[in-house]
């Protein structure tokens, strides 16, 4: 059992190596965690000045939530698996040779794969965590109180994206953090603007 | 009967995977004591390696099975020594 898993392990590093799958799923990590809280918070926002009530945020939040997972994994498996194809088609141009059924061609759809996953699962999970408190706390806390928890932790989830870049760039990861909040202020303050005169 | 003890083979390969890796690959064939890979040349997506194995009654079929399913071809066999020892370096 522990030496199949090792195996495994094994084979998924000898993948990576082969088709730079960490580097690539890292980066629609970011990129997709970062769409999925905006678009959440820009939900909670939305309702907060229309005076949604929870189960209202809850569907909406959920049903984007899945909406970006579906389109995360339908888009980066297309687009990845065109891509690799390309790179296979070239490759086998350039070393006289076809390669079918290598382990060069096994890394390559695993890559695709684990990408499309990566790219599906990152804004759906953004999503699910930023509506935690709408999930579990609905009991125990005002509405108003709710809506607050949620901003707070849509801005601590931008915080640890930036903090996760800067610790991959070694630059300054509290400076990430605060760009990545600037980043939800400015969405933030853009609907406030925009909805305050047409809801208003 | 002699066994191949040393092989020298002309290869082309992706520049992935590195070299580093196909020679601990082709270090795990039973029968196979050194694997020595030196670049003779890099291109664009390819590059040519010189592939020096010695060892004692290693399989050639699974040393170019390794060699292709990472994507690379032998060019040429381009040296070979069998005999019952080693005494050419």
């Amino acid at each position: 059992m522990l030496s199949k898993l090792r195996e495994k392990l094994r084979l998924l590093s000898d993948y990576n190596k082969l088709a730079h799958i960490e580097k690539i799923a890292r980066r629609y990590f970011v990129m997709n965690s970062f769409d999925g809280v905006l678009a959440i918070l820009g939900i909670l926002v939305g309702s907060l000045i229309a005076g949604a009530p929870a189960a209202l945020v809850v569907s909406t939040g959920i049903a984007a939530g899945i909406a970006m997972g579906v389109s995360g994994i339908w888009g980066a498996y297309l687009t990845e698996r065109a891509e690799r194809q390309k790179e296979i088609r070239d490759l086998e141009r350039a070393t006289l040779t076809k390669l079918k059924a290598t382990q060069i061609e096994r890394a390559a759809k695993a890559a695709v794969v684990i990408i499309a996953l990566v790219d599906g699962i990152a804004p759906l999970a953004a999503a699910l965590i930023v509506l935690m408190p709408f999930l579990i706390l609905r009991p125990f806390l005002a509405l108003q109180q709710i809506y607050y928890l949620s901003i707070g932790i849509a801005f601590a989830a931008l915080f640890m994206l930036g903090v996760f870049l800067g610790n991959l760039s070694r630059e300054n990861i509290i400076k990430m953090g605060l760009i990545m909040i600037l980043a939800g202020l400015a969405s933030v303050g853009l609907s406030y603007i925009l909805l305050g005169t047409v809801v208003a | 009967m002699g066994t191949v003890r040393l092989m020298v083979l002309d290869v082309l390969k992706p520049h992935e995977p590195s070299i580093l890796d196909l020679s601990k690959k082709i270090a795990g064939v039973p029968g196979v004591a050194n694997v020595d890979i030196t670049i003779m040349s890099v291109d664009r997506k390819v590059e040519t390696a010189k592939i020096t194995i010695e060892g004692t009654d290693f399989s050639y079929d699974k040393i170019q099975k390794i060699i292709n399913d990472y994507g690379a071809t032998v060019k040429s066999i381009d040296r070979v020594v069998t005999g019952k020892r080693t005494v050419i370096g």
